[in-house]
C-alpha cells in the first residue's frame, strides 16, 4: 500500500492537479481499495471538523499580521536597517535577507509568510545592486522557513495539538536551534562568497552613526515579538490567542507610522483569505487523507516495517529522518506534518525519545522540504515575488542552504539539549 | 477575439469582482474574531472571561475556510505543481489547466454533497453544540455548507468559461484566468 500511495501521490501531482485536491483524491483511491468500510460517508463530518477549529484561527491572524507589517511599510524599513548592520560582510544583502527573515520569524507563525515578506521587500534591491539572483532568491527561501521554528509558529502549534505536547515548552525548544540556523545561514553565505566573490554583490560599510540610527527602526518589531511571546509565558494567552495579540500590535505600529488607510486594510485582509484558503484547502485534504491512511493500516504497516528492522534507537531516528527528506522532496510541508505525526511520533516516544524535542528535529526536517524541489512552497513563494527569472535558480540557490539544515539535524540527534537545554532551563 | 471569448473573459472578470467582495467580508469576520479575542484576553486580567470565544473562532474558521477558497481559487491562490505543465507549449498547458481545474470542481463538488448530511443530521436532530454558548449547529454549518457549495460554483463557472477561451484560443486569456502564477509573471 505504500508504494501504492507514494506512486499516486506523485502521478497526481506531476500533473499539475492542486496539492490539496490531489490529497482528497489519494484519500478516495484508499478508501476504495485499501479500507474494509467506506468512509466517504464520514467525509463531510470530516472536513466540518477540521475547519470547526479554534487552534487554527492562529493561522489566519499571524497571516494578517504579516501582511500589515509589508504593507504598512514596516518590513522595508527593518529591512534597510538591518542592511546597515551586515551588508559589511561577504555577500552583502544576503545577510540582510537572512537576518531580516529571522526578525520576521519573530512575529510570524508561518513560513510562507515570512518568505513572502522578505521576498516583496528585497526582490527590487537585488537586481538594483547586482547580486547574483540564484544565491539572494535562495537565501529568501531558506531564511523564511526559519519561520516556523522561531516562536510563534503555526507548526509547533499543530504539532503541539497533534501530540498534546506542551506549546510554550515547544516554543522555548525552537529559539536556540532557529537562532543555530539563521548563524549557520549567514556563516554559508560568507563561505559560498569568500570562494565565489562575484556572486555576492556590493559590500557597503555603513558609518557607525547610520548603523546607531537604523537600530531605531528594530525597536517595533522587537517589540512585537515581546508582547506576543509575553502574552503567552505571563499565561496572559495561549499560543493561538497570542496571535491576536500581534494581530492588534502591528495595527498600533502601522498606526504610529500613519499607514493605515482603506487601502492597506483591504489589501491586508485580501492577502489573509487568498493564503488562509489556501493552507487550508491542503490541511482538510491533509486530514481525510490521514483518516482513511489509519483506516487502511498504514500505521501498521510502517511500524512492523520499522520494527522488522531490529533497528537500535538511534537507528529508527536516522531512517525517520532518510524517511523525511525523502518525503520533503514530494509533500507539501503541513501536510507531511499532519500525515506523519500520528505515525511517527508514538514510534519515536516508545523508543525512549522527547516529544518535545522530536519535534524540533521534525521542523528542521519540515524546514528543509519547504525548500527542496519539486515540491518546496517557500521556492514557489519567492519565484511569486520575483520579475521574471527561472525557477530552477531559486532551486539551485537554496541547495546550500538545505545543507546547512541536514547539519543542523544531525547536530539535535547527537546533542539534543540545543533544543531542550531551554525548557528545561525555564521549568 | 470573437463574441463567446469576450462574453468569456466578461464572466471571469465579473466572478473575480464578486469573490473579491466576498474575501473582504471574509476578512472583515476574521477582523472582528481577533478583536474578541482580544477583548476576553483583557477582560480576563480585569474581570471575567466573556466565555465561548474558543467556540465561536472555531465557526468563524470555517466559515471563513469556505468562503475563502472561491477567492483564492480566482487568484490562482491554491498550490499547483508546475514540472510536467512548464514543458509543455501554450496548448499544452492549457489542456493541463482545463484538467486540473475539472479534478478540482468534481472534486469540490463532492466535498459540498458530503456536507449536506452534516447539516441535514443537525437540522433534523436540531443538535445543539456541547458547549456553554449551546451554539444551535445548524446556524453554523448552514453557512459552512453554503460556503463550498459557492466553491463548486465558482470552479464550474471558471472552467466553462476557460474551456470557451482554449476552444476559441485564447490561450493568453485562459492562462491568466487558470494558469499557474509563476516564471515571468509579477504577484503583488
Amino acid at each position: 500500500m505504500i508504494s501504492y500511495a507514494t506512486l499516486g501521490l506523485l502521478g497526481l501531482l506531476s500533473l499539475s492537479i492542486p496539492v490539496g485536491i490531489v490529497l482528497f483524491l489519494l484519500g478516495f483511491g484508499l478508501d476504495i481499495f485499501f479500507t474494509p468500510f467506506p468512509l466517504m460517508r464520514g467525509l463531510g463530518n470530516l472536513v466540518w471538523s477540521t475547519s470547526d477549529n479554534p487552534t487554527l484561527i492562529a493561522i489566519p491572524f499571524f497571516v494578517l499580521l504579516g501582511e500589515i507589517l509589508v504593507r504598512s511599510g514596516i518590513a522595508t524599513r527593518t529591512y534597510a536597517a538591518l542592511d546597515r548592520w551586515v551588508s559589511w560582510l561577504p555577500g552583502g544583502l544576503v545577510h540582510a535577507n537572512v537576518a531580516t527573515a529571522t526578525m520576521f520569524s519573530a512575529t510570524s507563525g508561518s513560513s510562507v509568510a515570512t518568505a513572502a515578506t522578505v521576498a516583496t521587500v528585497a526582490m527590487p534591491q537585488a537586481e538594483k545592486l547586482g547580486y547574483d539572483p540564484k544565491l539572494f532568491s535562495g537565501a529568501i527561501a531558506a531564511g523564511g522557513t526559519l519561520g516556523i521554528m522561531i516562536p510563534p509558529s503555526i507548526n509547533l502549534i499543530v504539532y503541539g495539538f497533534l501530540t498534546q505536547s506542551s506549546i510554550p515548552k515547544l516554543f522555548l525548544a525552537g529559539l536556540i536551534p532557529g537562532l543555530a540556523l539563521a548563524l549557520g545561514f549567514m556563516a554559508v553565505t560568507v563561505l559560498i562568497c569568500l570562494i565565489r566573490p562575484d556572486l555576492g554583490g556590493t559590500r557597503r560599510v555603513f558609518p557607525l552613526a547610520e548603523m546607531m540610527r537604523a537600530l531605531v527602526q528594530l525597536v517595533p518589531i522587537l517589540l512585537l515579538f515581546t508582547a506576543i511571546i509575553g502574552s503567552i509565558y505571563k499565561g496572559w494567552a495561549t499560543p493561538t490567542e497570542a496571535a491576536s495579540v500581534g494581530v492588534a500590535g502591528a495595527f498600533v505600529i502601522a498606526a504610529l507610522f500613519g499607514k493605515i488607510n482603506a487601502g492597506v486594510l483591504s489589501q491586508s485582509l485580501l492577502g489573509t483569505v487568498k493564503i488562509t484558503a489556501m493552507i487550508m484547502l491542503v490541511v482538510i485534504g491533509a486530514s481525510f487523507l490521514n483518516f482513511t491512511l489509519a483506516a487502511a493500516g498504514l500505521g501498521r504497516e510502517l511500524q512492523d516495517m520499522l520494527g522488522g528492522m531490529g533497528l537500535s534507537p538511534l537507528g529508527t531516528i536516522l531512517v525517520i529522518v532518510a524517511i523525511y527528506i525523502v518525503l520533503g522532496f514530494f509533500i507539501e510541508t503541513l501536510s507531511l506534518m499532519v500525515v506523519t505525526i500520528p505515525i511517527v511520533v508514538p514510534l519515536v516516544v516508545a523508543q525512549g525519545y522527547d516529544p518535545i524535542w522530536f519535534g524540533i528535529l521534525m521542523i528542521v526536517l519540515i524546514e528543509m522540504a519547504l525548500i527542496t524541489p519539486p515540491v518546496g512552497l517557500n521556492l514557489y513563494v519567492v519565484q511569486g515575488a520575483r520579475q521574471g527569472g527561472r525557477m530552477s535558480e531559486v532551486m539551485l540557490g537554496a541547495a546550500p542552504y538545505a545543507l546547512t539544515m541536514l547539519v543542523m539535524a544531525g547536530l539535535l540527534i547527537a546533542f539534543p539539549q540545543i533544543a531542550l537545554f531551554l525548557p528545561n532551563a525555564v521549568q | 477575439m470573437t463574441g463567446a471569448a469576450t462574453r468569456a473573459e466578461a464572466l471571469l472578470g465579473a466572478l473575480r469582482r464578486i469573490n473579491r467582495g466576498v474575501a473582504i467580508l471574509v476578512g472583515a469576520g476574521l477582523l472582528a474574531c481577533a478583536a474578541l479575542v482580544l477583548t476576553d484576553i483583557v477582560l480576563r486580567q480585569v474581570a471575567h472571561s466573556l466565555g465561548g470565544t474558543d467556540e465561536i473562532s472555531g465557526y468563524v474558521m470555517a466559515i471563513a475556510t469556505a468562503w475563502g477558497m472561491g477567492y483564492a481559487l480566482m487568484e490562482l491562490g491554491h498550490v499547483r505543481i508546475d514540472i510536467l505543465r512548464a514543458q509543455g507549449g501554450t496548448a499544452i498547458r492549457a489542456l493541463f489547466d482545463l484538467f486540473a481545474l475539472l479534478v478540482l470542481a468534481g472534486t469540490v463538488s463532492l466535498v459540498a454533497l458530503k456536507a449536506w448530511p452534516v447539516v441535514e443530521r443537525s437540522l433534523t436532530n436540531s443538535s445543539r453544540a456541547n458547549t456553554p454558548l449551546e451554539t444551535p449547529l445548524a446556524l453554523v454549518q448552514i453557512p459552512w455548507f453554503a460556503g463550498w457549495i459557492w466553491f463548486a460554483l465558482m470552479a464550474w463557472l471558471t472552467f466553462l468559461a476557460a474551456l470557451v477561451l482554449v476552444l476559441r484560443g485564447a490561450f493568453d486569456a485562459a492562462d491568466r484566468a487558470i494558469g499557474v502564477v509563476g516564471e515571468g509573471e509579477v504577484t503583488e
